[in-house]
């Protein structure tokens, strides 16, 4: 049932990719529409196509994930890339319940060309079935094995980010603070692409995004059940599962964050980008007017997308430029 | 956006697909989106640039959104707007899609600018979101007194009589036209109660739900007959309709007749000399359809409501 709270407005562009969606994508995912989701969505452009045409090459590896398990990762780089460069590591999006390591990863491809850098993406295993701490345990193993891996993927320890968008935006913010808790592989900056980061449910942003826009309240209490069970909302849930719990950011590598002013995760995001300021961290914080959940990949003709992606593009490149 | 919707180019010219052109372009109009916007929308939905010239200015749009510097070579298709023209750069290949993406971009392009027209006084009158002054002062420029006696008259997009003017109203995009008791009535379309001039929003907004309300049989619909039916036409939501209106929707059309005779005629014999039934096959229909319908639609207050529900109906039938 859509609430009566006053919210900001769509933008226009963005409200009239909505009024299209509205029949295909309802803003409202609950638990049984997991199975669904997950085969993905029809008209897809497959992962090697879009490879092909960015002219980047790629190379999976099995690594252990949490526990030694056994887990998928990418390695790409542009063909003929002349080492070492940045590197940047992935963590897919998808609420914690759907997606891949390719779901997103556009953005990621246009770095890896740009900046002849190299990526990592990681398959860690998605909740329900493997709820916390499997997902970003898996993240941080994969990340590790980066940095263990550093000289012969042609990646430049000195210049490593981790970078992820929604769900994949909160786990490269738990990995963040697991490397530096665990003291783990150093890293140069953190791409938080409206990241999810608080399991709690008390934000204004996810009352007002009820029954509207994309990933709505509903959708987001859905992914959090599935990561946390009956842990969501309770004390005894990590900062690496719900980042917005950590108390002290400091030491944390400096962040980029961005989300829309018409979505759930922008109070925490927002609440997360202070919290790095408060804690002496550099932190760079653009909420989007009018934007709704992960506009950037649904309406990326839009000005307001655009304008997004610039942005994000600029804070990568003044961060990678040596 | 491509994802998920898919290209124009790359599907057969189903209904589906022209809806969501429709519905896009008109819910860019309806949020107030600029020219640019609306190239950009074109330049998506079918996959090549986009362009418009307005008083000698060009403006392109690629599909990925991204501005295009320079002249076009090719022009085609194209659309006339006032003051200038729009098109796709597709060339000489014809794709079924761009007809109807190039058809919504100019007529897109012409509401948004004439909504930027200082004149664009019209669209003002009939506009509840104005404040009054603005609309005196547009009725001025129509050389209308605040306290004329005049109406609004809503008509289909495709009805081009003389004087009228699209505009964007919750249903998608209309013509609307002002009648101070000259105009002939019209073939097809919603007449609004009689007001005084500086009351038009009223009017208009009456006028719209009536031409909502047309069907083949009913093309003229005024709502001042309607009466307090009228608030029950505009709080109706068709993605949730009562009851009433399901069941009558469940009905065969045989079904839907016999109920309109049994309404509309003054006894049982009357309905079944209208319907060229005999008496008491009629009169076994009607002891079926009440169960059917969970009323009698014969008492009175039975009556109004399957009035009521068949008035809806063609609400969501449209």
């Amino acid at each position: 049932m859509a609430t009566t709270l006053a919210r900001p407005p769509f933008d226009p562009e963005l409200e009239a990719v909505l009024a299209v969606l509205a029949d295909m994508l309802p803003p409202a995912i609950t638990p049984e529409m997991i199975p669904m989701l997950r085969q993905g969505l029809p008209g897809a452009v497959p992962i090697e196509d879009v490879l092909a045409e960015a002219g980047v090459e790629r190379v999976d590896h099995t690594i252990p994930g949490h526990g030694g398990d056994l887990i998928d990762v990418s390695v790409l780089r542009k063909i003929g890339h002349a080492g070492p460069g940045p590197g940047i590591f992935h963590t897919h999006g998808g609420g914690m319940i759907i997606g891949d390591r390719f779901t997103g990863i556009g953005g990621v491809l246009a770095w890896v060309v740009e900046h002849d850098a190299v990526a990592v993406t990681v398959e860690y295993r998605l909740a329900p079935e493997f709820p916390d701490p499997y997902p970003v345990e898996d993240c941080y193993a994969a990340l590790v094995w980066t940095a263990d891996h550093a000289e012969e993927l042609g990646i430049d320890p000195e210049r490593l980010i981790i970078a992820g968008a929604s769900a994949g935006g909160g786990l490269a913010a738990g990995t963040a603070l697991l490397a530096r808790d665990r003291r783990g592989p150093a890293l140069v900056g953190q791409v938080l692409i409206y990241p999810m980061l608080d399991d709690r449910d008390a934000t204004v942003s996810t009352a007002q995004v009820d029954g509207v826009g994309v990933w709505d309240r509903t959708s987001n209490v859905t992914g959090w059940s599935a990561l946390l069970g009956d842990r969501r909302g309770t004390d005894d849930v990590s900062i690496y599962a719900a980042p917005a719990r950590a108390t002290d950011l400091s030491g944390l590598p400096p962040a980029f964050i961005d989300c829309g002013s018409v979505e759930v995760f922008r109070d925490e995001d927002v609440a997360y980008a202070t919290s790095l300021w408060h804690a002496g961290v550099q932190a760079e914080l653009h909420v989007w007017p009018g934007g709704f959940h992960g506009f950037d990949q649904m309406a990326p003709q839009s000005a307001i997308a655009q304008a997004m992606i610039a942005a994000r593009d600029a804070w990568v490149a003044r961060l990678l430029a040596r | 956006m491509q994802e998920l919707v898919g290209r124009i180019t790359a599907l057969d010219p189903e209904v589906s697909e022209t809806l969501k052109v429709i519905t896009y372009f008109d819910a860019l109009v309806g949020a107030g989106a600029g020219i640019d916007a609306l190239l950009r929308a074109a330049a998506t939905l079918s996959g090549v640039t986009a362009g418009i010239v307005h008083h000698d200015r060009v403006q392109r749009r690629d599909p990925s959104g991204r501005r295009v510097d320079g002249d076009p070579v090719i022009q085609a298709p194209t659309r006339g707007i006032p003051g200038g023209r729009v098109w796709l750069e597709r060339g000489d290949t014809h794709i079924v899609g761009d007809e109807m993406v190039v058809e919504r971009l100019a007529l897109a392009v012409t509401l948004t600018l004439a909504r930027h027209e200082p004149d664009a006084a019209v669209e003002i009158v009939v506009d509840a979101d104005r404040p009054l002054v603005d609309r005196v002062a547009a009725l001025a420029r129509l050389r209308m007194d605040g306290s004329r006696r005049v109406r609004a008259v809503a008509l289909p997009l495709d009805d081009d009589a003389p004087g009228s003017v699209p505009l964007t109203a919750a249903a998608g995009i209309v013509r609307v036209l002002l009648d101070d008791g000259t105009r002939a009535a019209p073939a097809r379309g919603g007449v609004g109660p009689w007001v005084s001039a500086d009351r038009l929003p009223e009017s208009w907004d009456a006028a719209t739900t009536a031409l909502r309300l047309t069907d083949s049989a009913h093309p003229m619909v005024d709502a001042g007959e309607l009466g307090a039916l009228l608030l029950v036409a505009k709080a109706f939501d068709p993605a949730a309709p009562p009851e009433d209106v399901t069941v009558l929707a469940g009905l065969p059309r045989r079904s839907r007749e016999i109920l309109d005779a049994l309404v509309n005629t003054e006894s049982l014999r009357a309905a079944s000399a209208a319907l060229g039934m005999h008496h008491s096959t009629v009169q076994a229909r009607h002891g079926a359809l009440t169960q059917e319908l969970g009323y009698d639609p014969r008492s009175s207050l039975g009556r109004a409501r399957y009035l009521t529900a068949e008035l809806l109906l063609r609400l969501s039938e449209r």
